[in-house]
């Protein structure tokens, strides 16, 4: 589903300090798989995640989603985009439309569905999230964990083929967290491709068919749950844990 | 609104100042004598269309076909001031380095150089050229003028539109067009309605100036009357009052759509 060849990518700051974000990368993920992604902060986490649907770009590399080069030159990104859901760290509902218009607008400016059937799509997926009832709300009247639970209906909505999550719960009150994580349990349980980057080990404990634990851009650890939490052979990811657990 | 103590000592200044500009105007100053009645009838008046017409219809006085002319003018160099702002705003922003700088030039020339100048090059200049009417150059002027300003009014708005809201549009498969139209415009342009606003009550009054290519506006047909009978006070207050029931009104106007907007907030 998801193959990434020696993904190379620099960040340049604006004080001109070059960063690596990404250090030979590679990884292939199935059809229906749960990969965590962990690590500390300016591992390279995010910036991996966000070069699965081209939302930066990477210097050198190959990535392949279900057989497409999505860095080719002549490709269409919109269609790519379209098959790959993202959930991110501060939701990014939009503001000016109520809860049933921000799962409706892509539906039908992009997929070109009638507004009927998108209504009936959306209506089911807010249910499935358990947030049915604010449909007309305002995203400002809902709190983050109900906004983070629409920001996932809107993706689904579209059917995507595999779900990314932008440290979907680290900027929510911890009582609300739960309440996401059991949507996107729901999900992998229905056999949701998901790359999941998330501080939240209890969910990649339960969730994961395998974590990958990153750190200066480099993946340094990978396996399943069972061997990263019990069993870690790298150093740097004993110690992570023992600051985290 | 609460008055206090304060409010009492504000309106015993403010009362003083006035009784005594009317005891200089007055008293002091020159002796005018006033001739408000002529007034009303450069507003409406009932008659036939000339001294040879006899029929008897309530018709528009000078000053009001004016003020219809101001309006019209000032209503289409706004809708174009749109357009063109909001092409400047999109194009300001855009990644290709030539149409930024096109972009940006064109908001340089026109925000350092004076209105009244740029009114006279296209009357006169491109005017000729292209058989331009004065009402177009005119409204052209308007237009691309306060399309600057607007211009970079949007720009700042688009800006000010967080960037996760562009990268959750792309990633739903929008085109960049897509994002702008339905995404990043429409939360833009109810951020920037106040400047917007500030910058169309600025066009109506700027818009006096084409009076100066000969076009029948407010202030054209208002030195036409003073011209006639010398009632220059009384005219002018008048112009004046005139100018201020249509910048009020869009003032007003945009209070109120700020406050319908407000609903999502």
């Amino acid at each position: 589903m998801i193959k990434a060849e020696h993904l190379f990518k620099t960040f340049t700051t604006p004080d001109h300090r070059e960063v690596k974000a990404l250090v030979d990368v590679s990884i292939e993920i199935e059809k229906g798989e749960v990969v965590v992604v962990i690590g500390p902060s300016g591992s390279g986490k995010s910036t991996f995640l966000r070069c699965l649907n081209r939302l930066e770009d990477i210097d050198s590399g190959r990535l392949l989603i279900d057989g497409i080069d999505i860095y080719a030159k002549k490709i269409d990104l919109n269609k790519v985009r379209e098959e790959i859901g993202m959930v991110f760290q501060h939701f990014n509902l939009f503001p000016h439309k109520t809860v049933l218009e921000n799962v409706l607008l892509a539906q039908i400016i992009v997929r070109k569905r009638n507004r009927q059937e998108a209504t009936e799509i959306a209506r089911s997926l807010l249910e499935k999230v358990g947030i049915l009832e604010k449909e007309n709300a305002y995203p400002a009247q809902l709190s983050g964990g109900q906004q983070q639970r629409v920001a996932i209906a809107r993706s689904l909505a579209m059917h995507p083929k595999i779900m990314l999550f932008d440290e979907a719960t680290s900027a929510l009150d911890p009582e609300m967290i739960g309440e996401v994580l059991e949507v996107m349990k729901k999900l992998a349980r229905e056999g949701m491709t998901m790359v999941v980057v998330t501080h939240e080990m209890g969910f990649a404990r339960e969730v994961s068919d395998r974590v990958i634990f990153m750190e200066d851009g480099k993946i340094v650890e990978e396996g399943t749950a069972e061997h990263f939490f019990t069993n870690p052979t790298s150093e740097r990811t004993k110690l992570f844990l023992s600051q985290i657990l | 609104m609460h008055f206090n103590k304060r409010s009492l000592i504000t309106l015993a200044v403010l009362a003083a100042v006035l009784a005594g500009m009317y005891y200089f105007f007055t008293k002091r100053g020159i002796t005018y004598i006033w001739h408000w009645e002529s007034i009303p009838e450069m507003l409406f008046y009932r008659g036939g269309k000339s001294a040879a017409d006899p029929s008897v219809h309530l018709r528009m006085g000078i000053l009001m076909i004016g003020f219809m002319l101001t309006l019209k003018i000032s209503i289409t160099a706004t809708f174009f001031a749109i357009i063109i702002g909001t092409i400047v705003g999109i194009t300001r922003l855009s990644s290709e380095p030539i149409t930024r700088l096109l972009s940006s030039v064109y908001v340089e020339l026109i925000r350092n150089t004076p209105l009244l100048v740029q009114i006279y090059i296209i009357y006169f200049f491109f005017g000729s050229m292209l058989r331009l009417s004065a009402f177009t150059a005119g409204t052209a002027a308007l237009a691309i003028f306060a399309g600057a300003y607007v211009g970079e009014i949007v720009r700042a708005g688009i800006q000010s539109i967080h960037k996760g809201q562009m990268e959750a549009s792309r990633s739903l498969g929008m085109s960049y067009a897509q994002a702008m139209r339905h995404v990043i415009l429409p939360q833009a342009f109810k951020r920037i309605i106040p400047p917007l606003a500030g910058q169309f009550i600025s066009l109506i009054k700027d818009s006096s100036l084409v009076s100066v290519i000969a076009l029948a506006d407010l202030m054209f047909q208002g030195q036409q009357a003073v011209a006639r009978t010398y009632y220059a006070f009384e005219i002018y207050f008048t112009v004046a009052a005139l100018y201020l029931v249509l910048t009020f009104t869009l003032s007003i106007a945009t209070q109120f759509i700020e406050r319908r907007l407000a609903i999502s907030d």
